[in-house]
């Protein structure tokens, strides 16, 4: 042994100093020795799957895997012997006896692969060409390396069918080398355990329990296990023929105001896909399916707008710059500030929001500055975040608290860090009727009785108080507040809740009293860089002043927030998607937006993220901060500058978030207890994922599958007692109401809930939760 | 269903919440119930905090667990080198042609459910079926037929019994 903790090795004759504890394959990495692999992943436990990487060491008998085997002081290693790198081909010859492999050792490969001059040598699902992951493969690599031009082996094709009915990847398992890696980081590094390795020998399949699809087994579609599969198995359904990448660039995620870091793949000034950040090969787990799938199905939506448009007496028609400018000034230049209403979106930068407050406020001359999102539920909401700690944090509070948390779809860096924190012993209570990924790492999982969401806030901060006696289930509750400093975890769906405001009002109080920090999730990308930047009105405000007339035109950034046209004279929709169908604009001006633009995001934690062009747009396209500038020059503020530079120069140094005052007047609200008659309880959610006022689930095929809207969402459990099958169409009554809705089954709402997502302003039903009772109705 | 779960959690107070009783558990449950179902998977992994998905892929991995519930009478046919050398492959198609159903599965009318083994230590008397507990020897094809046709009448009779 020598000093420092190092020991000495020989590797093929020479020899190295390495750490102790060091798994041979490592020692060999850190000396740049090659030594092929297939199965070994940096980061997961070694498996010791595929054999390729099988060294020969003095003194241990056989031939041991360097992934598994670590090293010992005077250890002599040969990587590369001749009887090895036999082995090594007869090993991978067996591994490619059940792949695809007639492009990889054929002749004529290297002529192919330019002219594709032997397309029918073989059957169309065996050739490398077409193979999604062709010239990426890590096999192909190692089949090169190994220099194999036949395989002696009698070849098998398992014949197993595509399977493509799940959204955003494939899966071939005909391409399949149970390396296991998929497995491995679904279990260790995500901590989901979606999938495994079932079955034995040559009847292995990997997959979900019984076969089930990956959407009904509870799959977050994280993508972690399409990231790591080293042969074309797995592969992204967007990004499937798209090729090798041709730069990684690091930017943000803009869909939540968590800003995750990612890397967008890009191709001829395309992007192609986005990862977490790292090797690509090897990277996963850290995104949602937000970040990691629908980012690039939203900057290359079909649906986006592209040119200029006007709505002429006859009809909606393209338009060139030039004339839009001049409408839009003329238009602008008669209006009355006060009378124009700017409406702004959260997804805006906080460069394009400083653009577009200057230009309301010197050029417009407006103090109707809005943004839709801010209704009366979010103010209090967002001003608890004002407390909010940062992320690091969460795993290193003693005991974690999450209230209303749906962590399946969202928050993928949340949940990851309350699954670590968890199986270190940190103990975990989750309130609320969803049975997300975190459930399982639960200690406790408890679910407020229906209409009593109020009081169950309320009897904890009472027994804080005056030390009132509370149920079994709420000391549960107190204990954990009283033997540790914990952290709440606040979930948005708390704002659709019909008492919202009540709740919201008590858990600020426990957190007075039991001095434990608040970690708030914020669903809208840069909100807190609106808000901090701008002095916005609540969104009542402008909806009262229309309602009264004393607005006549509407200037809408990036924001969409009516449906149907409001009573205006005059609308401009200035976005890079189309408005809604009912809205009808007059005037409509494309804008680039993420990966097109650079700018800044800000989280609640007032943490600057960057966000990075790295693709160009279409000429016909223009930046929010181009047209701001173009229009100020034709309404003669030639003076205003919209230019990176000065626009950087608005931005306060520190930013904190200014809520409006909104004058609410005290509102009796009703709620509902759950009875015998209506045994059931209905949860409806506002849809709160949008991108530049789009509704992501509308815009993203494989979302709505996930997360349907205008659906009951069941739990099978309670679909098996009135024998409700997948897409079943189910009567839901309440008191006042009732309706028809088509149903998918779903694990992960708790048993006796129904949810229940809608894109409308208001709810269809009465309250929120509200008790219901359900019925199959027969065809 | 309801009955199932009250069996299963019966079965669950004799063991702690430890990912190590996943065997002996899923024995317990295959023992007392015949089969590991889907919902048996479910509440196994509920009570041990794993997710279904870590259950079955250790439950498929061995052949001792069935996931069809079993019929009123198992066949095993062995596959044993001194079975299969006299053909007992023949035996197994036989059968798989007049159940109309593959190793591992039951017949629709719940009778028999046909299984396969590699060896039962009576390879003098291969090729072998195993009916319940009664050891048929020397099987031929021909015989194949008559032996289930026997323990269809067998069950008919006895019902009409009952009556």
């Amino acid at each position: 042994m020598q000093n420092n903790g190092k020991i000495k090795i020989t590797i093929n004759n020479q020899s190295y100093d390495v750490e102790n504890k060091l798994t041979i394959l490592h020692a060999t990495q850190q000396n740049d020795i090659f030594i092929p692999h297939l199965c070994f992943h940096p980061e997961l436990s070694p498996y010791g799957g595929c054999r390729l990487c099988i060294v020969e060491v003095d003194g241990v008998k056989g031939y041991p895997t360097a992934c598994t085997t670590q090293v010992k002081d005077g250890m002599t290693i040969r990587t590369h012997s001749k009887i090895l790198q036999e082995m090594r081909t007869e090993i991978l010859q067996l591994i490619l006896s059940e792949h695809p492999s007639a492009c990889l050792i054929c002749d004529e490969a290297e002529e192919c692969s330019d002219y594709q001059g032997t397309i029918r040598k073989v059957g169309f699902t065996t050739g490398c060409r077409w193979c999604p992951k062709d010239k990426d493969c890590e096999l192909q690599k190692v089949v090169e390396y190994l220099k194999i031009d036949e395989i002696e082996f009698p070849v098998y094709y398992r014949n197993l069918p595509v399977e493509k009915k799940d959204p955003f990847f494939d899966r071939d398992y005909n391409l399949c080398i149970y390396c296991g890696r998929c497995v491995r980081i679904c279990h260790e590094h995500r901590k989901s355990s979606i999938i495994s390795l079932n079955n034995r020998g040559r009847y292995s399949t990997i997959g979900p329990a019984f076969n089930q699809s990956h959407l009904d087994a509870n799959c977050e579609f994280c993508g972690a296990c399409v990231s790591v599969c080293p042969t074309g198995t797995l592969s992204e359904k967007t990004k499937k023929w798209s090729g090798i990448p041709e730069k990684y660039n690091s930017s943000i995620c803009s869909l939540c105001g968590l800003n995750c870091d990612i890397q967008i793949l890009t191709k001829e000034n395309k992007v192609i896909g986005t990862l977490p950040l790292g090797d690509p090969h090897l990277t996963g787990g850290e995104l949602c399916v937000k970040g990691r799938f629908c980012l690039i199905e939203l900057v290359n939506n079909p649906d986006r707008i592209l040119e200029p448009q006007y709505q002429f007496p006859e009809g909606l028609g393209f338009i060139t710059w030039e004339e839009a400018f001049l409408k839009a000034s003329d238009k602008l230049k008669k209006a009355d500030g006060n009378k124009v209403a700017v409406y702004l979106s959260p997804n805006l930068t906080l460069e394009e929001i400083v653009a577009a407050k200057q230009f309301a406020q010197q050029v417009i001359k407006t103090i109707n500055i809005t943004s839709s999102v801010l209704t009366n539920n979010l103010i209090p909401y967002i001003s608890l975040a004002e407390k909010s700690i940062s992320i690091e944090k969460i795993e290193k509070s003693e005991s974690i608290i999450s209230l209303f948390l749906n962590g399946n779809y969202n928050y993928a860096p949340v949940t990851l860090a309350i699954k670590r924190a968890a199986e270190k012993g940190i103990p975990y209570l989750q309130i609320g009727w969803i049975n997300d990924t975190t459930s399982r790492f639960a200690s406790h999982h408890l679910t407020p009785e229906t209409g009593k969401e109020k009081e169950f806030v309320k009897e904890i901060v009472e027994s804080f108080e005056k030390g009132k006696e509370v149920s079994p289930e709420i000391s549960e509750v107190m204990k954990l507040f009283k033997d540790s400093s914990s952290t709440i975890i606040l979930g948005p769906t708390i704002l659709d809740l019909t008492e919202a405001k009540e709740i919201l009002r008590n858990i600020e109080k426990i957190i007075k009293l039991t001095g434990s920090k608040l970690f708030v999730l914020n669903p809208y990308g840069n909100l807190p860089g609106l808000l901090s930047s701008v002095d916005l009105k609540p969104h009542q405000d402008i909806l009262d002043k229309i309602s009264k007339g004393k607005i006549d035109s509407l200037y809408l950034i990036g924001d969409s927030p009516f449906k149907k046209r409001p009573n205006v004279n005059f609308i401009i929709h200035q976005s890079p998607f189309p408005p809604s169908e009912k809205l009808k604009p007059d005037l409509i001006l494309p804008t680039a937006t993420w990966s097109e633009i650079s700018g800044t995001y800000v989280t609640l934690t007032d943490k600057r993220k960057k966000l990075k062009a790295v693709v160009k747009t279409s000429e016909k396209v223009l930046s929010n901060s181009a047209i701001f500038a173009k229009l100020a020059k034709k309404l003669g503020k030639q003076e205003l500058k919209f230019n990176k530079k000065e626009l950087s120069k608005l931005i306060p140094k520190k930013l904190t978030i200014k809520l409006p005052e909104f004058n609410s007047k005290p509102k009796k609200n009703i709620v509902q207890i759950k009875t015998r008659a209506f045994p059931y309880t209905l949860i409806q959610e506002k849809n709160l994922y949008t991108y530049m006022g789009m509704y992501l689930n509308q815009l993203i095929e494989g979302l709505r599958e996930i997360e349907p809207e205008e659906t009951l969402i069941i739990n099978p459990i309670d679909a098996s007692k009135f024998d409700i099958q997948n897409g079943d169409n189910v009567m839901l009554k309440s008191h006042k109401i009732s309706k028809k809705y088509p149903v998918v089954l779903r694990k992960t709402i708790s048993p006796g809930f129904i949810r229940l997502i809608t894109s409308n302003k208001t709810f269809e039903f009465e309250t929120n939760p509200c008790p219901v009772k359900i019925r199959r109705v027969n065809v | 269903m309801k009955n199932l779960k009250k069996k299963i959690t019966k079965i669950f107070k004799e063991f702690t919440v430890d990912e190590e009783n996943l065997i002996p558990i899923l024995q317990k449950i295959q023992a007392e119930i015949g089969y590991i179902s889907k919902q048996g998977v479910e509440e196994i992994a509920n009570f041990l905090r794993i997710t279904e998905g870590q259950v079955y892929g250790v439950a498929s991995f061995y052949s001792q667990f069935r996931f069809t519930a079993p019929g009123r009478h198992s066949i095993k046919v062995c596959l044993g080198t001194a079975c299969h050398v006299r053909g007992s492959q023949n035996i197994l198609e036989e059968f798989k042609r007049w159940l109309l159903i593959e190793p591992g599965e039951t017949t629709e009318d719940k009778m028999f459910s046909l299984e396969t083994v590699n060896c039962v230590g009576a390879c003098a008397l291969g090729p072998i079926v195993i009916f319940d507990n009664e050891y048929h020897g020397h099987m031929r094809i021909k015989s194949v037929d008559e032996l289930i046709q026997k323990y269809r009448t067998e069950y008919e009779t006895e019902r009409e019994v009952d009556k």
